[in-house]
This record gives C-alpha cells, sequence and structure tokens, in this order.
C-alpha cells in the first residue's frame, strides 16, 4: 500500500504541478509541492520524502543545484530522484544517472500515468490487482 | 684665325712700321715732311694703342665666355655637345656661328628641362595620389575587424592592419620589414602558418587556430591564406615578387551567433513544451475518469483553454517576430494620428485592467502628434507595453498612458505602479524569452512579448524604445518616434 510514502513535487508550473500531484494523491501517496529548487530544499529538509520528482529548469535553484545540494548531505544520499524536463538530446543523461544518482529521466509533455507507475516501481508498492 | 692669334701679328707690323721711321736718314727728310712725319707717327701710335685697347678688351671678352663655357663643361650637367662648344670656341670657330649654335643647344635645352618639369609635375601628382590611395587602402584594411598580415616570399611583413597589430601587440611602425615569425609569439601558429606557406597554394582556408590574449579572453580563429604575384606569370619567374596575404578571421560573432540559436531553439523548446505537458497531463486525467466530480471536470477543462491559448499566443508571437525580422510581413506606414492609435490600445487592455481594478489613466498631449507608422503593428505594441504593465501591477495600483511632442520626436510613455524591475532586469527585459523570475507567479507570459514592441518601434519605425525602473515602485517604458513632417498630415476629420 502507498500510503505513508512521501513524494517530493519539484516545478515552476503550477498547472504540471497539479496534474501530477492529483495523480499521485489519488493513488494514496502523500504529496508535497515546491516551486523552485530552493523551496524544495527546504520541503526535503523538513518533511524527508522518500522520493523526489523534480524539474530541471526553474528558478532561484534548478533541478542541477537542487541535486548538488542534496548529494552534498548525507542523510538524502541515497534518495530516489526522478527528473521531469522540456530538454530533449541536449540533456546529458549519463551525467545525471551516473554522477547525480537520477534514478530516471523523463520527458516533457509527460504522462501521469507514466510518472504514477515509476513512483510506484521505485517505492517497491504493489499495485492493486 | 681668331684675334687671339692675329694679335702678335698686329704686334710686329706695328714694330716694323717704327723700324721703318727710325732707320730712315734724317737728311733726306724736309721740314714739312717732318710735321707730316710727326702727325702720321702720332695718328699710328693712337692706331695702335687703340688696337691694342680694343685687342686687349675682345681677349678679355673671349677669356671669360671660354671661362664661363670650360664652367658649363666643368659643371658636368651637360653632354659631350656642350664640351664641344668650349672646344669650337678654343681653336677659333667663328664667334657667332658658336654662338648661334650655343643659343639653339640652350634652346633645345630650356625646351627639354621644360618638359622634364612637366613630366617630374605629372609624375609627382601621380605619386601623391598613389600614396594617398595606399594610405586610404592601409586605413580600410585598419577598419576590417579580422586581423590581415600581409609578407613577401621571405615572409617579411609588409604590412598589418590594427587588429593583426592588436593581436600581436605591436605598434604601427614596428610590424613592417619584420620576418614573420618574431612577431606571432606563438610556436604553434608559425608552424601552422609555415606549413601553408610551404604547400605554396593559391588560396589556403579555414585552417582553425585558437589563442588567449594577454587579459585571458579565449580567441578563435580561421586561417585563410591568399596567395599572389604582382605579375600574374605562369612560368613562376616573378617568385620573389609573389606576397602572401594572410587573413585571421575572428569566430567569435559566428560562435555567439550559434550559442543564441541554440539558446533559442532550447527556450522555444522549453517555452512550448510547458503548455503542451499541461494539456497533455489533463487530458489524460479526465481520460482516465481521474476527475469524478464536476468541479474538477471543469477546473481540469479551464487548465486545458489557458494552456492551448497560451501555447497558441507563443507560436502567434514566434510567427510574428519571424515574419517581422525576415521581412515578410507587409510593413504599410501611413501618417497616423498618436494620440488616436493609443486610445484604441487602451481601448483594448481595458477590460483587462477592470479585472484587477487597475486604473487605466491617459495623460495624452492636446497637440496632434503626427507619426509615419503601420498602424497594425505599432498598436500591437502600444498593446503588448500596456497589457505588459496591467499584468505586472498589483490589484487596484494604476497604469498611465501619456504622449507628448518632444523637438523631433513624438513619445508615448507607459508607467506603472507594479513590481519594479532591477538593473540587471532592464537590461535584460528586451531579450526573447527572459521572464523575470519573482514574477513568473503573477501572469502568464511568452517572454515574446516585449522583444516583439522593440522590434516594431525600433527596426520597423526606426524608433526608440527604453526602460526606466525601480524595484517595487514600478516601470516607465517609453517610446520614442521620429514626427512625421507637416505634408504628411493628413487633414483634420
Amino acid at each position: 500500500m502507498s500510503v505513508g510514502k512521501t513524494i517530493l513535487l519539484c516545478d515552476d508550473e503550477p498547472a504540471i504541478l497539479k496534474a501530477a500531484e492529483f495523480k499521485l494523491r489519488g493513488a494514496g501517496f502523500r504529496v508535497i509541492t515546491a516551486g523552485d529548487g530552493e523551496a524544495a530544499w527546504e520541503a526535503a529538509c523538513r518533511d524527508c520524502p522518500d522520493l523526489i520528482i523534480s524539474d530541471y529548469q526553474m528558478p532561484r535553484l534548478d533541478g542541477i543545484g537542487l541535486l548538488r545540494k542534496l548529494r552534498a548531505d548525507e542523510r538524502f544520499a541515497g534518495l530516489p530522484v526522478i527528473m521531469l524536463t522540456a530538454k530533449g538530446l541536449e540533456l546529458d543523461k549519463r551525467m545525471l544517472q551516473e554522477t547525480l544518482g537520477v534514478v530516471d529521466v523523463m520527458v516533457k509533455p509527460f504522462s501521469p500515468r507514466e510518472i504514477l507507475a515509476r513512483a510506484k516501481a521505485l517505492l517497491e508498492v504493489e499495485t492493486p490487482a | 684665325m681668331t684675334l687671339i692669334e692675329q694679335g702678335p701679328h698686329l704686334m710686329s707690323s706695328v714694330g716694323s712700321l717704327w723700324g721703318m721711321w727710325s732707320g730712315t736718314p734724317s737728311s733726306s727728310i724736309t721740314g714739312g715732311g717732318l710735321l707730316w712725319l710727326a702727325a702720321s707717327t702720332a695718328v699710328i701710335l693712337s692706331a695702335t694703342a687703340a688696337a691694342w685697347l680694343v685687342y686687349a678688351v675682345m681677349r678679355r671678352r673671349e677669356r671669360r665666355l671660354a671661362d664661363c663655357l670650360a664652367d658649363l663643361v666643368a659643371a658636368g650637367e651637360h653632354g659631350e655637345e656642350d664640351r664641344d662648344f668650349a672646344v669650337r670656341a678654343s681653336i677659333g670657330e667663328p664667334f657667332d656661328s658658336v654662338l648661334i649654335a650655343l643659343a639653339r643647344r640652350l634652346s633645345d635645352a630650356a625646351a627639354a628641362t621644360s618638359q622634364r618639369a612637366e613630366l617630374h609635375t605629372a609624375l609627382e601628382i601621380k605619386y601623391g595620389r598613389l600614396t594617398a590611395e595606399l594610405a586610404g587602402l592601409k586605413k580600410v584594411l585598419d577598419l576590417v575587424p579580422d586581423p590581415i598580415l600581409i609578407c613577401d616570399a621571405a615572409q617579411n611583413v609588409s604590412f598589418a592592419n590594427r587588429s593583426a597589430r592588436r593581436l600581436f601587440a605591436m605598434d604601427s611602425d614596428s610590424a613592417e620589414g619584420r620576418a614573420l615569425g618574431t612577431i606571432l609569439r606563438a610556436e604553434s601558429l608559425w608552424e601552422l602558418l609555415s606549413a601553408m606557406l610551404r604547400r605554396k597554394n593559391a588560396v589556403e582556408q579555414g585552417t582553425a587556430w585558437e589563442c588567449e590574449t594577454a587579459d585571458g579572453t579565449k580567441r578563435s580563429f580561421q586561417i585563410h591564406l591568399y596567395r599572389s604575384s604582382l605579375q600574374d606569370d605562369p612560368t613562376g619567374a616573378d617568385e620573389e615578387k609573389a606576397f602572401n596575404v594572410i587573413v585571421f578571421r575572428d569566430m567569435a560573432a559566428l560562435c555567439d551567433l550559434r550559442r543564441r540559436h541554440a539558446e533559442f531553439v532550447s527556450s522555444v523548446s522549453h517555452e512550448m513544451k510547458t503548455p503542451l505537458s499541461a494539456i497533455r497531463a489533463y487530458v489524460e486525467l479526465l481520460a482516465d475518469g481521474e476527475g469524478n466530480d464536476e468541479e474538477t471536470r471543469d477546473e481540469f477543462l479551464a487548465i486545458i483553454d489557458a494552456q492551448t491559448t497560451r501555447l497558441q499566443r507563443l507560436i502567434e508571437n514566434l510567427l510574428n517576430l519571424a515574419r517581422i525580422e525576415a521581412g515578410i510581413i507587409k510593413v504599410n506606414k501611413e501618417p497616423q494620428s498618436l494620440n488616436d492609435l493609443l486610445e484604441e490600445a487602451a481601448r483594448v487592455v481595458e477590460p483587462q485592467a477592470g479585472l484587477k481594478q487597475i486604473t487605466l489613466r491617459r495623460e495624452l498631449s492636446p497637440l496632434y502628434l503626427p507619426v509615419l507608422a503601420d498602424k497594425d503593428l505599432l498598436l500591437q505594441a502600444a498593446i503588448n507595453l500596456l497589457s505588459n504593465a496591467v499584468k505586472y501591477t498589483p490589484d487596484g495600483g494604476t497604469v498611465t498612458l501619456r504622449s507628448r511632442l518632444d523637438d523631433d520626436s513624438v513619445l508615448f510613455e507607459v508607467a506603472d505602479t507594479g513590481v519594479g524591475l532591477t538593473p540587471e532586469d532592464c537590461e535584460r527585459i528586451f531579450e526573447r524569452f527572459y521572464r523575470v523570475d519573482r514574477n513568473k507567479d503573477m501572469a502568464s507570459g511568452t517572454g515574446l512579448g516585449l522583444p516583439l514592441a522593440k522590434h516594431i518601434v525600433e527596426d520597423v519605425h526606426r524608433g526608440k524604445m527604453s526602460v526606466a525602473s525601480r524595484l517595487g515602485e514600478g516601470s516607465t517604458f517609453r517610446v520614442l518616434l521620429p514626427r512625421a513632417s507637416h505634408q504628411t498630415v493628413p487633414a483634420a476629420g
């Protein structure tokens, strides 16, 4: 059951935040949201999420900055992070995965269904039959 | 025989006369005869003296003339012919013929001298013109932003333009005549260039070379080598006259253009994918039956609608910007009343201001302000400015639209009591897709409205758009347009 698992969603587009939040919450996850990397860092410190789904391009602190900050803190060293981005080929996926430990890179436009499936798989939640 | 040689003979004849007189016995001479003899003697003596005088004077003149001729010849300025005059005069040729020949010779010489003087003047003019032309060409080369070096076949630099002198840290005087190898300052460049020069191709293009200048800036060049000879000689006999023009094409502008293009594509992609992403997500949620109640469904549909509008506006702005920049849009400039145009723009934005209880104040000039403008485009620019002001002014604020005459220009201003901009924002606010992060929540935008307005004002209407702002106090966007001449002002009505 997904109850009790917390997901931190981070994106500067309210419409996108809302769609992902709606889907994940509907599946029983506890969802917290942040509008930029700095707010996400504060939320992570406060709520210790089990998974972070973050945008790449954001004001104040972008996705890379947020990841660096997280990986530098031992509390979040093993925390799974999914990167959700509008960037395409120009993105250095290897660097994201190998250096910053991003478990998955999802490209916008995204499907809420896919996000939910990835979140469930990562948090080893059994899909109800 | 000349007088010079006649002189001694004259003397001897006078001498024999004297001998005759002194040798004659006195007895054979009467008293009257004595008187005659005395008179004749006096006459002969006077004649002799006179002859001596004439001889002496002529002799002196002759000597002077001979001296002059000798001087003339000694001056060395003249040829064989002139020496010949001196010789001819000295060997006793009749003086008049020598003088006539000399006069003819002098007149010929004068003619030749004047011809030479004409030629000299013509050459001087030509030389002056060529010198000026060369200086002009050097100046032109100095204006070329790409560094250019010209060197001869022996690889001595004969010219370095200003950019080249700056790149290789040389004075204008120190460049010429120096060996190419000594000025380059970089081993790698010398290796590159000497290899290019060795190959002796007429043209060598596009060898890349990067360097770091004294202040640490990285510069990248493409080196082009053009080899040429002064006379196009296929036999190669003029090998030593060949010269090489080395052009260092600065790649900074091209690199910058590529970088900006990549940034632009990336921004467009991001700006398009964001609303598209939202649309897809909400359509999927609705299809999955996630929105159970009508309220949620309506909310999702409203979001889809808003994001579709956003996408549509972005595409329109992008296309308009591209069309104007490419000159595809037909610009139709006609005399307009600026005040009428601003009034129309204000009416368009009024409902948007009303929603936020923002007062749209008009302070338009009572004068008729004529502008030569494309009405649709300038109206679009004014609407973009007004709508922008309304977007970034908190509820209940004021947006003021002003116009006035300003010397040879007309100007209008859109001033708001909004959130304001930092100096850094002011510098970048007209860049495509630049949006102030901290204000993104206030309103949706494409980051293209202001660049488009600036483009319409400056590139289409030869005007000027600027912004003055203080963070937290508001911003004023000012547009200066050339005032249309009185001839183009339409009749009032």
